[in-house]
């Protein structure tokens, strides 16, 4: 692929943000990479402009500019109140070309992961998936992108040096969300979606709301585990509401409760369940055998509960609450909700 | 299982060749030599289903395609709840319609790649994952008088929970019961065998050198260095336990095997 | 019906054991699988085609071992397949990984629909099959859990998202990724895999598919990983909360808060 000169490189300026909308509402994985876009974009001494496309969103892109933002693209039509990978990668295609933006990021959403590979293949451009870390390499003003590979087992620095935008996807709840400030202002600039833009042989016919949503342990950013200690199946209710509670959680389990008939076993995690590589592993009541240690143990943060302080699993933990979590786990629970 | 103990039967476990096997082949040819072998001895063959979810062949498959003969007293189908409702059914008309009758029921191990049974396959309202208990009820609902269940029994698990999952496992309809590898007196067995004295209980030797192989598959932390010979050892079990049948884990087919017609007499 | 799955040979990386003194998982000697979301990608093909009149096709891009994991699939039913192997393909990123499936896709030919697993376990990046469908521009519809209706020109999905699902019809030839709820994948039987290995694997280079080298291999790649590191070393102490359990709520609360986690 030809490679872009340092002139052409130049030509490209800010750093934009691909909104994410649920229902009609802009979600908070945006607001975390506003904060994140407007880092990077006062280290190029740039701007944030945040890319809305969506029906009926008149006066929420506004919103976005107390989180960093300075532009806000609109692009509000009926046509895109359903997710159209083709018509949103024909749009996004559309504006990069007439605005040359340096940088793209988006939420690594089933949207977002949908979107952005196609177009960064339209559009001749690298994109990095899942970053856990973005920065400006003070030398040459190239991103450079950090992501997690080989089941979390290694830490890649990814760049794209001689293409324009660099563009990547950034999971929710990795960035941190910044305070947003009321004061700020910004302006918004008014694009069409185009009928050459929607794609008469693809339709939404139906949608379907669950207000419930099931999260599978490999996507859960935060898996609240229960094992022998919860002593049965009403135990892991207790740890479905928790889980419901801090939000974006899954439970999981070790193979004695699965065994033992408490919880389905696609919740169980370890060597003869699934393995993962979450942000929080909130261990209840398991004694941390090395065959379900296998299956945790790349998690960042490991939180322990249990009665028992001299388990294996609270010696591995980053926190260990010795206590009774037939206790804990309701009084936290309740605390949650008084906040 | 009575008639093993009585006539000092040893159980000689099988693991059928891994599906990732680089050499299918030769695999297969192995498997064949040692259950002709075990057949001749008049043992009887235990063949495992995707040991520690290792995802391999099915014993039922090795016989049928490999043609191997069935003598129906010398032959055991482990099966675990790691299955397709379908691949139940099918291992078990095949066992069914080659007269094999033992079978030993275990919750098993899983893995990515293996399906399991849901409760509702085993037609089990109570449960919100399928244990060895509902796989008994099932089978013995399905195809009544026709096999003879047995199921295991872990003594380094905690006692109380295993002992109350046995109880629901007799209840079930199991018949008889194979310990998880002793390599000594165990106090847990003993109090199993005085709670249980009707049933015939098999005791597994663990044959290999390899004391740390057993660390993972007991989940138990043997001391590493700990000096161990399997032939001794099974001679011991023999005295602490006699009693008891004994299934024969990892077995050396070139070196033990030979050994072992002389020290269960 | 002419279907195309694509699958990649990964390690198995939760296969690895653990260094008992590092802590940290030991690579070595670790086993070459078909990934595991592909698994189900050729089961829905394996299904698909059983219900029409037609053929489903492996395609895979790898070294020549990556002939292990078409095999495989070929086990389970699927007709044929294809191996795209070469040193020019070396070095490939997700983009000029599509590219060079999208050049296969077409010199196969006829094909109704292209169906992939959400993403490969190495990469995790669920970028190839969008990326397929761009470089063919043919329609897409990713993290699908169930085919509802299809026929030669059109197909219906039902597509998962984090607020639920929708029901999506688009018109073929498309390309589909699929999630690990569509299906149970069937086990190769014995027989199956005594008969895969009997089966011809050709192995297509660029020149095969028609490839502009410049969208191949490193060449054909925006993206470069130019540093790799193991992650940040995990503590060495553990905080200890104790007391009454209000006080463990608070402070185990505490925690979670000061970490954005609540």
């Amino acid at each position: 692929m030809i490679a872009f000169t340092d002139t052409e490189k130049k030509e490209y300026r800010n750093i934009w943000v691909v909104a994410e909308i649920l229902s009609g509402e802009i979600q908070p994985v945006t607001h975390e990479l506003t904060g994140a876009a407007r880092t990077l974009a006062d280290l190029r001494k740039s701007e944030v402009w945040v890319v809305v496309m969506g029906s009926g969103i008149e006066g929420k892109p506004e919103s976005l500019f107390a989180y960093g933002a300075d532009v806000a693209i609109v692009v509000d039509n009926l046509g895109l109140s359903g997710f159209v990978d083709e018509t949103e990668t024909k749009i996004m295609k559309r504006l990069i070309v007439k605005y040359k933006p340096e940088v793209v990021i988006c939420g690594a959403t089933t949207r977002g992961r949908a979107l952005m590979p196609r177009v960064a293949v339209m559009t001749n451009c690298g994109l990095t998936a899942d970053c856990t870390g973005l920065s400006i390499d003070p030398e040459n003003g190239d991103l450079l992108q950090t992501r997690p590979a080989f089941g979390g087992n290694i830490m890649a620095t990814i760049r794209c040096s001689n293409h324009r935008p660099q563009m990547a996807t950034v999971r929710p709840r990795v960035m941190k969300s910044p305070e947003p400030d009321p004061g700020r202002t910004g302006r918004i600039i008014k694009e069409e979606m185009l009928t050459s833009d929607t794609e008469k042989i693809k339709q939404i016919i139906d949608v379907f709301h669950s207000t419930e949503t099931a999260v599978n342990l490999a996507d859960a950013q935060i898996i609240i585990s229960g094992g022998r200690g919860m002593k049965g199946p009403v135990g892991f209710n207790l740890l479905k509401q928790f889980a419901e509670r801090v939000g974006g959680a899954a439970v999981g389990a070790s193979r004695a409760a699965v065994d033992s008939g408490w919880i389905p076993y696609a919740h169980q995690v370890g060597q003869t369940g699934q393995t993962v590589q979450t942000k929080v592993y909130i261990a209840c009541g398991i004694s941390g055998q090395i065959q379900h240690l296998v299956g945790m143990q790349s998690c960042d943060l490991i939180i322990a509960i249990d009665k028992n302080p001299d388990t294996p699993m609270m010696q591995v933990a980053d926190i260990a609450v010795v206590g009774d979590l037939f206790e804990i786990i309701p009084e936290i629970v309740r605390e949650i909700t008084n906040l | 299982m009575i008639h093993h103990i009585q006539n000092k039967i040893y159980h000689v476990e099988l693991l059928p060749p891994k599906q990732d096997s680089e050499k299918l082949e030769k695999d297969l040819e192995i498997f064949s030599n040692r259950y002709l072998r075990v057949m001749d001895s008049g043992y009887c063959a235990g063949i495992t289903d995707n040991a520690m979810g290792l995802l391999s062949f099915q014993g039922t498959e090795m016989i049928e395609e490999l043609e191997l003969p069935v003598i129906p007293e010398q032959v055991m189908i482990h099966l675990t709840t790691f299955h397709t409702k379908d691949d139940l059914g099918n291992i078990l008309d095949i066992c069914k319609s080659k007269g094999i009758r033992h079978l030993l029921i275990i919750t098993g191990d899983g893995s990515e790649r293996l399906p399991k049974l849901q409760p509702s396959d085993v037609g089990a309202t109570d449960v919100e994952s399928v244990t060895s208990v509902e796989l008994l009820k099932y089978i013995n609902r399905e195809y009544p008088d026709t096999f003879v269940l047995g199921v295991a029994f872990n003594p380094y698990e905690p006692e109380e929970h295993e002992f109350e999952k046995m109880e629901r496992k007799m209840k079930a309809g199991a018949t008889f019961i194979i310990t998880q590898p002793l390599i000594e007196r165990n106090e847990v067995v003993d109090r199993l065998l005085k709670k249980y004295p009707e049933i015939p209980v098999i005791v597994d030797a663990w044959m290999s050198r390899k004391l740390h192989l057993l660390s993972e598959a007991v989940g138990y932390e043997m001391p590493e260095n700990t000096e161990f010979d399997p032939i001794s050892t099974l001679k011991m079990l023999h005295k602490l336990y006699p009693e008891c049948g004994i299934y024969l884990s990892l077995l050396g087919f070139k070196t033990q095997y030979d050994l072992i017609k002389d020290i269960w007499v | 019906m002419k279907i195309v799955v694509c699958i990649k040979q990964v390690p198995a990386t939760n296969d690895a054991k653990i260094d008992p003194k590092t802590k940290r998982i030991v690579r070595k000697g670790i086993k070459a699988i078909l990934n595991p979301f592909d698994t189900y990608a050729v089961e829905e093909g394996v299904q698909l085609r059983d219900k029409f009149e037609g053929e489903v096709i492996a395609l895979s891009m790898g070294p020549p071992k990556a002939k292990e994991s078409l095999r495989e699939a070929i086990s389970v039913g699927v007709n044929r397949a294809i191996l795209l192997s070469d040193r020019a393909f070396g070095g490939s990123d997700t983009w000029a990984t599509s590219y060079v499936l999208a050049k296969a896709i077409e010199k196969i030919g006829d094909v109704n629909l292209v169906i992939c697993g959400k993403q490969a376990i190495d990469g995790d990046t669920a970028q190839v099959g969008p990326g397929i469908a761009a470089h063919l521009d043919w329609l897409q519809a990713t993290y699908i859990m169930a085919v509802e209706e299809i026929s030669s020109s059109s197909i219906i999905v039902k597509r998962m998202h984090e607020d639920g699902y929708d029901i999506c019809k688009m018109s073929l030839p498309a390309v589909i990724t699929v999630v690990k709820d569509i299906n149970t994948p069937r086990i190769p039987s014995l027989k199956g895999r005594l008969a895969s290995r009997k089966c011809e694997i050709p192995v297509w280079k660029p020149d095969d598919i028609g490839a502009d080298t410049s969208k191949i291999g490193l060449d054909g790649s925006p993206t470069k990983v130019v540093k790799i590191q193991p992650p940040p070393p995990r503590h060495t102490s553990t905080k200890k909360i104790e007391g009454s359990s209000t006080e463990c709520a608070q402070a185990l609360l505490r925690e979670l808060r000061l970490r954005s986690i609540v």
